[in-house]
């Protein structure tokens, strides 16, 4: 065990940067700001200034760390390979702990509730059609009144459903389905057991709650079949709970854990033809952080679409959109300042649509008028189910 | 000490900049107390991002009438400790001004505003056909405001000259807080070359707000290869053949073993992991005069005992390079910490200086691996070491006050491309006279009468009075 | 006290009064490896023996080589070679000065190696400074390999249309009607850039014309008046006039920092007195 201090950073992670600055112009907050405290560089001085050299929490350290995307960015550019989402969940705990009451906490308890999240959900939904809602300055999506209702089809993979995907954009985990089951998978779906991952309460800092919702999803998907996640953030997480609960069944559930593209570009001489269908778009894919980044599987995103449509990549090399799961609602003027160079980039690519395969990046590049999809239900509109 | 907002100062600087762009917090402060460099322990005053040269002027106008010190930062990647403060001066930093403010691809000439990254703007000359020739490892980060002020290099400036010869003027404040274009952008202004003199003063002139750098056409035809050698003479003796032979390629760039290793652990470049040395040349221009060229480089080559691969295309040139620029983010596998130097050799000294360098670090029982610009004879000898073992950094500047002395010994120069910052400043000496220090001091005096641009830098103790002041109070744990 | 070298370019910038102690650099070549690319060489020493010294070992360094002129005296000068376009400015030519300084003392400015950013660089304040910060001794200066081909062509054809189209002229001049274009490298890029040359007008020709006395920036072409005749050096800023026509006045600040560099390094006035840069 290495000693811990008062942030309770791991001392060998915190010593791992040599502050040679490679990683800033891969930090979004950095890139709109060009300010030193909102670069992972200049976190990381500040946490070591707290931790090393007993420097009080304050104001502007807050507004360091809060105005971190955790992205994640920096790690695959950094020279020294430093932990950085690691470094950053173990000060927003330890934050979380100094703050004690945080109303993020019941907000984020509602999400492992799924009969709560839905009824609250439907209730919002009623609330946005009668306008009483300012849905866009909120950064909210459209959320639909009538969900339709997915039925499990066998047991060789199963799809995780997750919470706020599940109630406001539960027709892209349909057209997910459809296109696993063409692959000839029988798809199993978990109970309420396993309605939210944890991410948001991980990002946030509050540990014992993300602990408990990792225990009960690992629970509620159980046996060897691949779990198959058509979110981003969610599959990053699910990655990681051998890392963070660091049990035996968590590691082994972890390595059961695939994104959904993974998994179909393993099999792509299943899958079914084009037809005549392959449409006349042009698709530029939107790489979410934690797919590229954390998960660093997003080349099968390209790899299944461009089977199906016309692929350019954007030119920024994966920087941030700025959604961030709870962050655009945190932080709405950094998110958009981050938005607005996705924006330029997607500008240029001169693409049709953008395919993002993470609700949180969906919702907030749709708020500022693109046309974003899943890249499953591109692909589900072309394929030729029955050719 | 704290800056309250009643301090005369703080209230002098929010007069001009507002007060989101004026930064105080001790925290803030203390994070821009360091750069790229290994020196910790450095502490900025207040920290100003100005936008315009107006705000720059504003900033320097305040500091001078609170006789503080200004030191200009980029984007804080300097190895040599440049952008350090020391003593709590007024920091002002690039970084909000990065925009590229015009660009004529007739003329073949663009503004640029200092926080403008690098390899952004070669991105937005891609569409002319044209690129800003000086290309730092840490391109993809580093600032043109820092690059003219270290006078900064790169793999392709062998054959087109580092940063200077690509400045053709400099909008600079002075420390008197005028605002003055050194070089001319367009045309030719009689008189001394000021601008020659300005780029490479690592901020001790004044205060850089607008840089026209002259671009340089994409070559019709490039080839590279990759050469491996059984021993790191004969890749040395190698590159001496090619400049003796009468050819400047674009980029001669030389890796060991222990790098080309690491590397291969890291990105799979497919370099021969069983050579002792490889040599990355890079021939362009026309294209008869590159098949040539390459040819002949394959030839001198082989004729030492080198084997040669040749990109077939430019993924597998993307690949090669990649390999290269890597190689620092190898490292991490081998040591948590580098200390990495930069001297210049006489390009026929290459193959003993750098049997010299294995031999000094055998001395002080550390590990050490190269990656550098063979071409220009400019060494990049990486220390490797685990800053928590005790008594490890002694060895490790040991070593490298050898290293400096064996390359001056063969009349080599003190840096070839990072600058002398803090880091060389004490050895300055071993290369200058008294006299040609003096001579450093009054070019800075005469831009710079009170000595408030980035004092404690470059020109060691004595040669100039008014830095003794700075130097005699550098924080503790300033060497690292 | 001035040092004099071929008198060449002896009326540039001024003067010197007639009480003026005139003293010689010393002259030849001092060190030259032909593989490391550098040559060491007295700052008294003419270009043209310098040049013959290296084109013995298939090399030239990047000054211009005016009959009777020094290497001094040339550095000191400042002017740029016809080929500054594509082989690049005076100023870059060279490493390492060794100068007497006001004082009598020697100071050596610059390195020995191709690249140096050992401190400030006075190698570079010291070009076309006229001798008035201090008097060149010594010089190292960077040489280049000899091209194997070479070809000047001349023709009524538009120098900017001519300056895209091929990638990398060493010359390209104009007299507002006559565009001369030089063209150097190995012998089959030379004759496929001649091949696009021809096709844009110009036909080959034995050598540049003969440049106006008086050397201004491009801008002033675009003032007043033009008188006499004109050549542009395309893509350098420069240009040669036959009749001298008024310096524009330079910016204050730049005159200040020009004096007070002359009252740092010669406060006694002592070196090359009468010059003036900002003149030439």
């Amino acid at each position: 065990m290495t000693a811990k201090k008062s942030l309770g950073i791991d001392t060998e992670e915190l010593a791992s940067c040599v502050s040679c600055g490679l990683c800033l112009p891969h930090c979004p907050t950095f890139r709109v700001t060009g300010e030193e405290w909102a670069s992972p560089r200049g976190r990381i001085s500040a946490m070591r200034q707290v931790q090393d050299h007993g420097l009080a929490v304050d104001e502007s350290f807050l507004a360091s760390m809060d105005s971190c995307v955790q992205c994640r960015g920096c790690e695959p550019a950094c020279p020294s390979g430093v932990p950085f989402g690691s470094m950053m969940e173990a000060t927003q705990a330890e934050l979380a702990r100094r703050r004690r009451v945080d109303w993020r906490q019941w907000g984020f308890w509602v999400l492992g509730h799924r009969w709560l999240l839905n009824l609250l959900s439907r209730s919002l939904a009623v609330v946005q059609r009668l306008r009483l809602v300012p849905s866009k300055r909120l950064g909210l999506p459209k959320i639909p009144l009538v969900q339709e209702r997915l039925r499990a089809t066998g047991n060789d993979v199963w799809l995780f459903t997750g919470c706020v995907m599940d109630a406001w954009q539960r027709s892209t985990h349909a057209s997910v389905k459809r296109v696993v089951e063409s692959a000839g998978a029988g798809v199993a779906l978990p109970g309420p057991g396993a309605a939210c991952c944890g991410a948001l309460s991980l990002h946030a800092g509050l540990e014992d709650h993300a602990h408990a919702l990792a225990a009960r999803t690992m629970k509620a998907l159980e046996g060897s079949a691949p779990i198959l996640v058509d979110s981003a953030g969610c599959g990053a997480v699910l990655k990681e709970y051998g890392k963070h609960m660091g049990t035996p069944e968590a590691v082994a559930f972890s390595e059961r854990v695939m994104d959904v593209h993974e998994w179909l570009a393993a099999q792509a001489d299943q899958l079914p033809s084009v037809g005549e269908r392959r449409r006349d778009v042009t698709v530029a894919v939107h790489d979410p952080c934690h797919l590229r980044h954390v998960q660093r599987a997003h080349q099968p995103v390209a790899d299944v679409l461009s089977r199906y449509a016309t692929v350019v990549t954007l030119d920024d090399e994966g920087l941030c959109c700025g959604a961030g799961g709870a962050y655009a609602a945190m932080q709405p003027e950094l998110a958009a300042s981050i938005r607005d160079r996705k924006l330029e980039a997607i500008n240029r690519s001169g693409a049709d649509i953008v395919a993002s395969a993470n609700p949180g990046c969906t919702i907030h590049l749709a708020n500022a008028g693109v046309v974003v999809r899943h890249p499953l239900e591109i692909v589900d509109e072309v394929i030729d189910y029955d050719g | 000490m704290k800056f309250r907002k009643a301090d005369p100062l703080m209230r002098d600087l929010r007069r001009v900049l507002p007060s989101d762009r004026v930064r105080v917090a001790p925290l803030e402060r203390s994070i821009m107390g360091r750069d790229a460099s290994i020196f910790e322990g450095g502490r900025a005053g207040p920290v100003c991002f100005p936008i315009s040269t107006e705000e720059v002027q504003g900033c320097v106008d305040a500091a001078r009438r609170h006789g503080r010190a200004v030191v200009p930062r980029g984007a804080g990647t300097g190895l040599a400790g440049g952008a350090v403060p020391l003593e709590e001066p007024v920091v002002v930093v690039a970084t909000k001004m990065n925009r590229l403010l015009s660009v004529d691809a007739e003329q073949r000439v663009a503004w640029v505003q200092p926080g403008m990254i690098n390899l952004d703007l070669s991105r937005a000359l891609a569409p002319f056909g044209l690129h800003f020739a000086p290309d730092p490892s840490s391109q993809q980060v580093c600032s043109l405001g820092g690059n003219v002020g270290t006078n900064a290099g790169g793999p392709h400036c062998l054959a087109l000259g580092v940063t200077s010869a690509h400045v053709l003027a400099a909008e600079v404040v002075l420390m008197s807080g005028e605002s003055v274009v050194l070089g001319d952008a367009g045309g030719w202004t009689p008189g001394l070359d000021l601008r020659g003199a300005y780029v490479g003063s690592e901020g001790m002139l004044g205060v850089t707000t607008a840089i026209a750098v002259r671009l340089t056409r994409n070559p019709p035809a490039v080839e590279t290869l990759l050469l491996a050698f059984d021993s790191v003479d004969a890749a040395a003796q190698t590159v001496s053949a090619v400049i003796a032979d009468g050819i400047v390629p674009a980029a001669i760039e030389m890796m060991d073993k222990n790098i080309i290793w690491a590397v291969e652990n890291f990105v799979g470049a497919g370099f021969p992991t069983d050579a002792a040395a490889v040599v990355i040349v890079e021939v362009d221009g026309l294209p008869g005069g590159v098949a040539a060229e390459a040819d002949r480089v394959a030839e001198l080559a082989v004729e030492r005992g080198g084997s040669v691969r040749r990109a077939t295309d430019d993924e597998e040139r993307a690949l090669i390079w990649k390999g290269r620029k890597s190689a620092f983010g190898a490292i991490a596998q081998i040591k948590p910490n580098y200390y990495l130097h930069d001297t210049v050799v006489p390009r026929t000294r290459l193959a003993e200086v750098m049997n010299q360098v294995y031999e000094i670090v055998d001395e002080h029982d550390l590990q050490v691996m190269n990656v550098f610009h063979a071409g220009d004879g400019n060494l990049h000898p990486l220390l490797l070491y685990d800053g928590r073992e005790p008594g490890i950094m002694d060895r490790v500047h040991a070593a490298g006050s050898a290293i400096i002395e064996a390359s001056l010994a063969v009349g080599g120069v003190l840096s070839g491309e990072h600058g002398i910052g803090i880091e060389k400043r004490d050895f300055m000496p071993l290369m200058f006279s008294e006299a040609d220090l003096d001579a450093q001091a009054r070019l800075r005096r005469a831009f710079d009468p009170e000595e408030m641009a980035n004092p404690g830098k470059v020109l060691p103790t004595g040669a100039s009075c008014a830095d003794v002041k700075a130097l005699d109070n550098i924080p503790e744990g300033v060497w690292g | 006290m001035a040092v004099v070298g071929g008198r060449t370019q002896w009326e540039i910038g001024g003067q010197c009064p007639e009480e003026t102690r005139l003293v010689r650099a010393p002259a030849g070549v001092r060190a030259f490896d032909p593989a490391d690319m550098t040559i060491r060489v007295g700052a008294g020493t003419p270009v043209e023996e310098l040049d013959a010294a290296l084109a013995e070992a298939g090399q030239r360094a990047n000054l211009p080589v005016l009959p009777g002129a020094t290497v001094g005296g040339v550095l000191a000068v400042g002017r740029d070679d016809l080929h500054a376009l594509g082989r690049g400015r005076l100023r870059d030519a060279r490493l390492e000065v060794v100068y007497v300084g006001d004082d009598g003392r020697l100071v050596t400015a610059g390195g020995p190696t191709v690249k140096n950013v050992s401190g400030f660089d006075l190698c570079r304040l010291l070009a076309g400074s006229l001798g008035t910060l201090g008097l060149l001794g010594e010089v190292i200066l960077r040489t280049w390999p000899r091209p194997a081909a070479q070809q000047w062509l001349a023709g009524p054809c538009d120098p900017v249309e001519l300056r895209r189209s091929m990638y990398w002229p060493s010359s390209i001049l104009w007299d507002g009607e006559i565009t001369w274009v030089h063209l150097e490298g190995h012998e089959s890029d030379v004759k496929s850039e001649a091949e696009l040359a021809r096709s844009l007008g110009c036909e080959p020709t034995d050598g540049p014309p003969s440049l106006p006395a008086y050397r201004v920036s491009t801008g002033a072409l675009e003032v007043g008046q033009p008188t006499g005749s004109y050549l542009v050096q395309i893509g350098t800023g420069m240009a040669y006039v036959s009749e001298p026509r008024p310096i524009p006045d330079a910016d204050p600040a730049v005159v200040a920092l020009h004096q007070r560099l002359k009252s740092e390094f010669d406060p006694r006035g002592r070196l090359n007195p009468g010059r003036d840069p900002l003149a030439g």
